[in-house]
């Protein structure tokens, strides 16, 4: 094939729509495929200025994606390179699990969990066979199609394993996902550091609040508003005094140590017993006994066949904790009631090209073509970018004026009156640390 | 690596040998035989060897390299592809794939140290830019499942895991990738009959072991043939022969 003829494919093939944000290597854009008529989104690799040719996280998405093809996984159509530049050619999907679980006008049934979470496990389950590890479970990686079909994205930290004795860095995950094992530094692990963090986007789903969520202080300042500033920052401001902890770094050891705090504090401190390698890794070090709270505090709404998966999934010790596949043939997705058809799940409301045209009108400038949260999802540095706190609230809170007035199309999205709570944990999405590439 | 071969993209892609000895209609209007086809092959596997131990990679680095430019020249020309570039380009690309990154500024540096002859003088810029090439020539498939992993069980359950034993099965397994058997045979059939080969050599009688094993004797034996016929016509091969069919691809 010619330089010419891939040059004239993106033209001829792709017609180039909006930009949807910006990644860590480069521009997405969205598109439409005029072979097909489908609408996809293009991430456009950016080569990298430190000359090393194809960006490293792309390629390992392209090895795997090749390898993997699933109704659960996010499917890799096309590539291509244009003006020097690498395209990968994505599927468009609407929307992701992060958007679901922040709105505050969806209400999940159980079943509805069940469906979402089933997906996300059976996605997962064909990583494993293939003996692929995502690394990067998160609810915001977790998209969801116009069918409500829900894939695992964002394979740029997944690797191959099963080798036995090969050594893989342990600074995977955003830290709210990350396993034990991981925090303490282990450097040979498996498929058990994706099921901790599925068993967090489970609890995730079922409490609509991150579950090991460790607020630092700068985090916590982001995400308040005016009315609960006064309270929240004095207690915060405690409790962190407390701590001594004024670190606000996401790759050091201190963040690790405040995680595991956090995961003890709700699970109980793992005993030799429970996890006999557990002295053996090398950031071992002793926490204060603490004991377990009971699941039933802990995921007050869940079933008591979720809260036995759950704490399957929980399990300190990666030797005995559930395998993905054994968690999808838990009794808690044969049970009723069951997963709720996929088409039939709630999701945000559409955000752009809404069908009614006044509301766009109205708030949209030309700006605000690419709606905060979606350029949010593949841009992970959110605290960089958006300087003020307050001016962030106003735009997510104007982007969810938008989304109740385009909700009245959709059936299932039934207005929830605003409590208090979900003021508080909605409306404003916390960010989200995410590891550095 | 450990995935499984039989759902890989690369057992989908196995060729036939027919496939692969396909002189591209570029190269044979310049007089390329099929003969100086694979003797260019055979050559370009030494650069990427050296340039290898010069950057520290292992040997599965090398072996991916080596599949890459192989299954590069099943769709396109030597013509259009010079194996001078495509050689350290591949090495890049599977250094990236196989997760030991070695940087292009650092190729470029060893090549250029390993040869004074100008024809191998790449820039940064030449192997980035064959390096999309080949991505896009290769359809963007990277992962390559190699006899390397499969050998070592095999010798143990041979009761053959001696340290002799185990460095002579392994160099012959790095000589098969001076063919293009990596493109036609699932690998752990490759890893078999680099053991058969070695216990004929080495006159140990492995019969009743290989026949408990259930796997096609004859094709074993067939790749042993081949690896044998290898040996046999490389000492007959001279420098000039092989410069011959690389001065055949000058513009």
């Amino acid at each position: 094939m010619s330089e010419n003829n891939v040059e004239k494919k993106v033209a001829d093939r792709y017609l180039k729509r909006e930009i949807l944000g910006e990644g860590t290597y480069g521009v997405v854009y969205k598109a439409i495929d005029t072979t097909t008529g489908q609408t996809v989104a293009i991430k456009k690799i950016r080569l990298g200025k430190q000359k090393e040719g194809v960006n490293f996280t792309a390629l390992r998405e392209i090895k795997l994606l090749k390898e993997v093809k699933d109704p659960n996984i996010i499917e890799l159509i096309d590539a291509f390179p244009h003006k020097g530049n690498l395209h990968l050619v994505f599927e468009f999907m609407e929307t992701d699990l992060e958007a679901v679980i922040r709105d505050p006008n969806i209400f999940l049934s159980p079943g509805d969990i069940k469906s979402y979470f089933q997906m996300t496990l059976k996605g997962l389950a064909v990583c494993h066979k293939k003996w692929v590890l995502h690394r990067d479970m998160k609810p915001n990686n977790l998209l969801i199609g116009s069918n409500g079909q829900l894939k695992l994205a964002d394979f740029g930290l997944a690797r191959i394993f099963g080798s036995p004795g090969r050594k893989f860095t342990h600074q995977v995950f955003a830290r709210w996902y990350r396993a034990p094992e991981l925090l303490f530094g282990a450097k040979l692990y498996g498929a058990g550091v994706d099921v901790w963090a599925a068993g967090c986007i489970f609890a995730e789903l079922l409490n609509r609040r991150p579950f090991l969520q460790v607020l630092h202080f700068c985090d916590c300042l982001q995400n308040l508003n005016s009315i609960q500033c006064l309270t929240s920052v004095l207690r915060l401001t405690l409790e962190l005094e407390v701590k001594g902890a004024n670190s606000n770094n996401d790759q050091g050891g201190d963040s690790d140590i405040d995680q595991l705090g956090k995961i003890f504090q709700k699970l109980g401190t793992p005993t030799l017993s429970q996890w006999p390698d557990l002295e053996w890794l090398p950031d071992f070090v002793e926490y204060s006994s603490q004991t377990a709270q009971p699941w039933r505090k802990l995921c007050p709404t869940a079933s008591d066949d979720a809260l036995d998966l759950l704490s399957k999934m929980f399990t300190y010790d990666p030797k005995s904790r559930i395998s993905v596949q054994q968690a999808l043939e838990h009794r808690y997705f044969t049970s009723v009631p069951l997963p709720t058809d996929p088409a039939k799940l709630p999701r945000p409301a559409p955000k752009r090209e809404s069908h009614n045209p006044r509301t766009s009108d109205l708030h949209e400038g030309p700006t605000v073509l690419s709606p905060k949260r979606k350029a949010r999802r593949v841009m992970p540095d959110r605290e960089v970018f958006d300087g003020n706190a307050f001016q962030v609230d106003k735009i997510d809170q104007q982007g969810g004026e938008i989304r109740w007035a385009a909700g009245d199309n959709t059936s299932k999205n039934e207005q929830v009156p605003m409590s208090v709570d979900f003021s508080i944990f909605g409306a404003k999405p916390m960010s989200r640390p995410t590891i550095n590439r | 690596m450990a995935a499984n071969f039989w759902n890989s993209s690369h057992y989908k892609q196995l060729f036939d040998q027919e496939e692969v000895d396909v002189v591209h209609p570029l190269d044979k209007d310049k007089g390329i035989t099929l003969e100086d086809f694979k003797l260019i092959k055979m050559h370009m596997v030494i650069p990427i060897c050296k340039l290898a131990q010069q950057v520290k990679v292992r040997q599965r680095v090398v072996a991916t390299a080596v599949t890459y430019m192989r299954r590069l020249y099943t769709r396109k020309s030597m013509s259009e592809y010079d194996p001078r570039l495509v050689a350290p380009t591949c090495l890049y690309l599977a250094s990236k794939a196989e997760e030991s990154t070695v940087q292009a500024r650092l190729l470029v540096y060893c090549i250029k140290k390993m040869y004074s002859d100008d024809k191998y003088r790449y820039e940064i810029k030449d192997i980035l830019e064959m390096e999309m090439k080949i991505l896009e020539a290769l359809n963007y498939y990277l992962v390559v499942f190699h006899p390397y992993r499969s050998l070592p069980q095999f010798l143990q359950d041979a009761g053959m895991n001696d340290i002799s034993m185990t460095q002579l099965t392994w160099g012959l397994v790095n000589d098969t990738y001076r063919m293009d058997l990596i493109l036609i045979h699932p690998p752990h059939l490759i890893a078999l009959a680099c053991i058969y080969t070695a216990s004929v050599y080495r006159e140990k009688d492995k019969t009743a072991w290989f026949e408990e094993l259930r796997v096609d004797m004859n094709v074993v034996k067939n790749i042993a043939m081949e690896i044998l016929d290898f040996y046999e016509s490389h000492r007959l091969i001279t420098d000039e022969r092989i410069n011959t069919a690389f001065n055949k691809l000058k513009p």
